[in-house]
């Protein structure tokens, strides 16, 4: 789509030169997210605004939310052939095309939006080869150009009312999972998972169809939870689901060298502002959920008991995951150890058997 | 070539297409994809159209469809709702115009436990036409009856459509929901009004036949007290056990389409109505209307694509600049144009390609997204009964062998009266759709 | 046209066959969800994946199968006020222009669709629902399945109205309203 129009390049300073006329480089972006989702109002579109400015309007974006061109999980089929320029890619939702982009999911001890997302930069960028001399990256993403951006805050357990004092309390509670990892990790932990799209979720929920969810607290304004919820485990993380700005590598290539640059500094500009929206977000939902009568309790005030529990989970969680990698013939081993390593080296924290896992 | 010249092609293609008789389906179809080749090219076509049939139909919530007919198919098989319109006619003897009010009264009640307006007119065009007819109501007049009755299920909660927006705008969904009551109230008053009127002029003109169909209805279809009882003793529990599942939170308003279903079938196993061609009648007669449904949202998607690609909704919007500083005239040309959209485009299509541009707007004019919600979802409902596109005048007579254009003819003089009454209110009252919802907050 | 009929016979049996399938899958699905909120309401612990189970798998062979036969069922909707206003002559014209458009369409979305369920085959698409994979790529294959047995019906109806004098939308003829 790009079209033929031109701009001038009006403060000089790029190479195409003074009063010169330069072809405006037209985009096709889109998501299937709401307009309002943080990942496109707080992380997409401020990108898409600094790399116009950047470039004098030498890039242009015409954009689709909503679904209103391509639907969720589609947008990276939609950049592979073609339909869109630019896409805000959740590769999560796909993992029978992506398997290894749910390692960010794995439930850890402590992290926060930051955290988790200077981690999933960290993986993209990282330079350890993990099989065949290949990076994570190279492995998951090679027909994409890649331009990292937050992760949602981590996911919490928030029920509309069942407390969990003791192991038996865990025992059979019914939550809502919204990936793999979530629904194995309540395998492990004895809790009945529960799938259901989010949109039917306030429903089920307000009249007592199950318990409650595994959620990110950002995200929960989006469907209303923040009313609904009562009881909220804190400081025990059930990992942060992740997303990136993909473009093909093919158009990336063919850029002019000037749009790569002002690419590459709008995603540095807009990155930690775009997690710490999260933040924000999470912070105000507290707050409401507070006033409605929600509680908030931290993971170490529950019973030791419970503790062990929920931890050991994580310990098997990560492991059946590295298995199941493994049995597709990839390396789960090295990824889980390397994704340690990245949460450890960026501020968070995995309960202690994990630290031993070589 | 510029995207106004293929705007201005594709529309008048779209309206040759139409009147040239070809399947409804195949307009959005042809139009879409003609529109999308002239815009963007052969080659973006295998990216946009390979995955859109199967996305387009593997959903959730759309399970309603199937789901619900099949159980106004058991229902109907059973002759159950054609021994409560017996009975209802008994109560209000002489008084045929109360029957035209209980079926959309019915169609209201139908809402509270569908999602869909398609659906819910396709189960009261074959239970209620049949009825009306022999009430002296005129063939068309019976069939916009269903099909307006039907249509309240897409505002009166449960509604994919308020779904749909929610999800879109990320405004709570129950809030929503709790938020159409009223309004969705309103506009079932404002259906029945009209429709008495319709009914005074056509019994002037049919009274003779009236008196005949009614005498003869008396002599041929007499029921037993224990039949009566029984139907009505088991379409009261299946009420109850819809609208009790739902609302104890047994099962969501999409797992009803399932269980309403599957009481049915109980319900006609126990009145003993159960054979081969029972089974074999439902069955395909619902398959039938889903395949109908599906395949015209297939092609409103694809032409929805092409509405999207040629930015039509934000030229048109763009327009509306000027007058940005006087809120309640853009929500009256706003309703204008979604009111045409819904025409002519199906309804979950128009709100998704519709709500990236207006929700800019209607946050800059600081409109509650609640009301707007339920303001949309009232417009997305008359769209089910306004010519070309109308998906519950297609249903009805699909079932009812009606044709369609004297039904549009007064499904639009429905719409329109919604339209002027129901939205004017709104906008000069918005406590109607936002009070409930304040008032549960506190 | 005898022939062109004992031929038709043999299609009809095909789109029988798409009935049966989808009306399976349509009681099935009933089932299915019945039992799913008996499960979490009883055992507290639905069939795990069930709404995946659901939108994957069951409504799409509830639509596709029977497509067909719900095409040539005379239950899709048409304007159809201009077009009975003319001569047989003329109708048939338009008709024919109309089935040519349609079959034009139709051979788009047979193609496009079959690429996308060859791709998906060869990607192994997969849907994920409680820790699994499920095979997705085999239900792509009943959409232009269903796309080209409607281009078939359509060859149909052009033979027929190249055949016989009564112009008419489907192969059997219309109804009198
Ligand atoms: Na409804
Ligand atoms: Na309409």
């Amino acid at each position: 789509s790009d079209s033929e129009e031109t701009v001038t390049d009006q403060d000089g300073d790029g190479e195409d030169g003074d009063g010169e006329a330069v072809e405006v480089i037209e985009l096709r972006a889109a998501t299937g997210l709401s307009s309002q989702h943080a990942w496109w109002s707080d992380n997409m579109v401020p990108w898409m605004d600094r790399v116009e400015e950047l470039t004098d309007g030498q890039v242009q974006f015409e954009t689709f939310s909503g679904g209103e061109l391509v639907a969720v999980p589609d947008e990276a089929d939609a950049v592979l052939n073609g339909t869109i320029d630019v896409g805000l890619i959740l590769p999560i939702y796909q993992p029978d095309q992506y398997p290894m982009a749910e390692v960010t999911m794995l439930p850890l001890a402590h992290s926060d939006a930051h955290i988790g997302s200077n981690a999933w930069q960290a993986l993209l960028t990282s330079d350890v080869e993990l099989e065949d001399g290949k990076t994570y990256s190279e492995m998951q993403f090679d027909q994409f150009k890649v331009f990292p951006i937050s992760t949602t805050q981590e996911y919490s357990i928030s029920t509309t009312g069942k407390e969990f004092d003791s192991a038996s309390d865990v025992e059979g509670t019914s939550l809502r999972t919204p990936s793999r990892i979530h629904e194995m990790y309540s395998e492990t932990i004895g809790v009945n998972s529960v799938t259901m799209p989010a949109v039917e979720m306030f429903d089920a929920l307000s009249r007592g169809s199950f318990d409650g969810s595994y959620y990110s607290i950002a995200d929960w304004s989006g469907y209303g939870f923040e009313e609904l919820f009562k009881y909220t485990v804190t400081d025990i993380n059930f990992g942060h689901f992740n997303a990136f700005i993909g473009t093909t590598q093919e158009k990336w290539d063919e850029f002019p060298e000037n749009v790569q640059e002002a690419m590459t500094q709008a995603n540095e500009e807009i990155f930690s502002p775009g997690a710490q929206e999260w933040i924000d977000r999470s912070e105000e939902a507290i707050a409401q959920n507070k006033e409605d009568g929600g509680q908030f309790v931290e993971f170490t005030s529950l019973d030791q008991e419970v503790q062990d529990l929920f931890n050991e989970g994580i310990e098997k969680t990560w492991l059946d995951y590295a298995e199941i990698l493994e049995e597709q013939g990839l390396p789960g081993n090295e990824l889980i150890v390397l994704w340690r390593d990245i949460i450890i080296e960026q501020g968070g924290d995995v309960p202690d058997s994990l630290k031993n896992i070589e | 070539m510029s995207s106004f010249v293929v705007i201005v092609i594709i529309l008048t293609m779209l309206v040759l297409f139409l009147v040239s008789g070809l399947y409804i389906h195949s307009v959005l179809f042809a139009s879409g994809v003609i529109g999308l080749i002239l815009l963007e090219g052969f080659s973006i076509l295998p990216g946009l159209l390979g995955n859109e049939p199967f996305n387009r139909v593997a959903g959730y919530t759309l399970t309603t469809i199937p789901l619900f007919v099949l159980m106004a198919q058991f229902i109907l098989q059973s002759d159950i709702v054609k021994d409560i319109f017996y009975i209802v006619n008994r109560a209000s003897r002489g008084k045929n115009s109360v029957l035209g009010i209980l079926t959309l009264m019915i169609g209201g009640v139908l809402g509270a436990v569908s999602g869909s307006g398609t659906a819910t007119a396709a189960s009261l065009g074959q239970v209620a036409i049949p009825e009306l007819r022999r009430h002296g109501y005129s063939a068309p007049l019976s069939g916009a009856i269903a099909a307006a009755g039907g249509s309240l299920s897409g505002i009166i909660p449960p509604s994919i459509i308020l779904i749909l927006y929610g999800v879109a705008t990320e405004t709570p969904v129950g809030q929503l929901f709790i938020g159409a009551i009223i309004p969705g109230i309103l506009v079932m008053i404002v259906f029945i009004l009209v429709m008495l009127v319709y009914f005074k002029v056509d019994k002037n003109e049919v009274e003779i036949d009236d008196e005949v169909a009614s005498t003869e209805e008396q002599s041929d279809y007499k029921v037993s007290v224990l039949r009566l009882s029984a139907a009505g003793t088991v379409s009261l529990l299946i009420m109850l056990i819809i609208f009790g599942g739902i609302y104890s939170g047994i099962f969501t308003p999409t797992e009803a389409g399932a269980v309403g279903a599957f009481a049915g079938l109980l319900a006609a196993l126990v009145l003993g109505k159960i054979n081969s061609t029972f089974i074999k009648k439902s069955v395909v007669e619902t398959i039938k209307l889903t395949g109908m449904v599906m395949l015209i949202m297939i092609g409103a998607q694809i032409f929805g694509r092409f509405v999207s690609l040629s930015l039509l909704p934000r030229k048109i919007i763009a327009l509306l600049e000027p007058i940005m500083d006087t809120p309640a005239l853009v929500l009256v040309i706003i309703s204008a144009i979604l009111f045409i959209m819904f025409m002519f485009i199906e309804g979950a299509a128009v709100i998704l390609m519709s709500i990236p541009v207006l929700l800019p707007i209607i946050t800059e004019l600081q409109v509650d997204l609640l009301w707007f919600g339920v303001f949309v979802g009232i417009i997305c409902t008359i769209g089910l009964i306004t010519p070309p596109v109308g998906l519950s005048v297609y249903a009805v007579a699909g079932v009812s062998k009606i044709r369609l254009e004297p039904i549009f003819r007064i499904g639009m003089v429905f719409a329109v009266a919604v339209l002027v009454v129901v939205c004017g209110l709104m906008i000069s009252f918005p406590e109607i759709a936002t009070f409930l919802p304040d008032s549960m907050d506190s | 046209m005898k022939g062109v009929l004992s031929v038709y016979k043999y299609f009809d049996y095909i789109k029988i066959i798409g009935v049966w399938i989808s009306g399976i899958s349509l009681i099935g699905m009933m089932l299915f969800i019945v039992y799913d909120v008996f499960l979490r309401n009883i055992v507290e612990n639905s069939i795990n994946g069930g709404f995946e189970i659901v939108q994957n798998y069951f409504m799409p062979i509830v639509v596709f199968p029977s497509l067909a036969y719900v095409y040539s069922s005379g239950v899709l909707p048409k304007m159809d006020m201009l077009i009975e206003r003319f001569k047989n002559k003329t109708k048939m014209f338009i008709i024919i222009g109309m089935v040519l458009i349609e079959i034009f369409v139709l051979i788009l979305m047979t193609q496009f669709s079959l690429e996308y369920a060859l791709n998906g085959l060869e990607r192994e698409i997969a849907f994920p629902a409680a820790g699994t994979l499920y095979p997705l790529y085999p239900i792509f294959f009943f959409v232009p399945i269903a796309f080209g047995l409607i281009i078939v019906e359509n060859i149909f109806i052009l033979i027929r109205n190249l055949i016989e004098k009564q112009p008419s939308f489907l192969f059997k003829g219309e109804d009198k309203k």
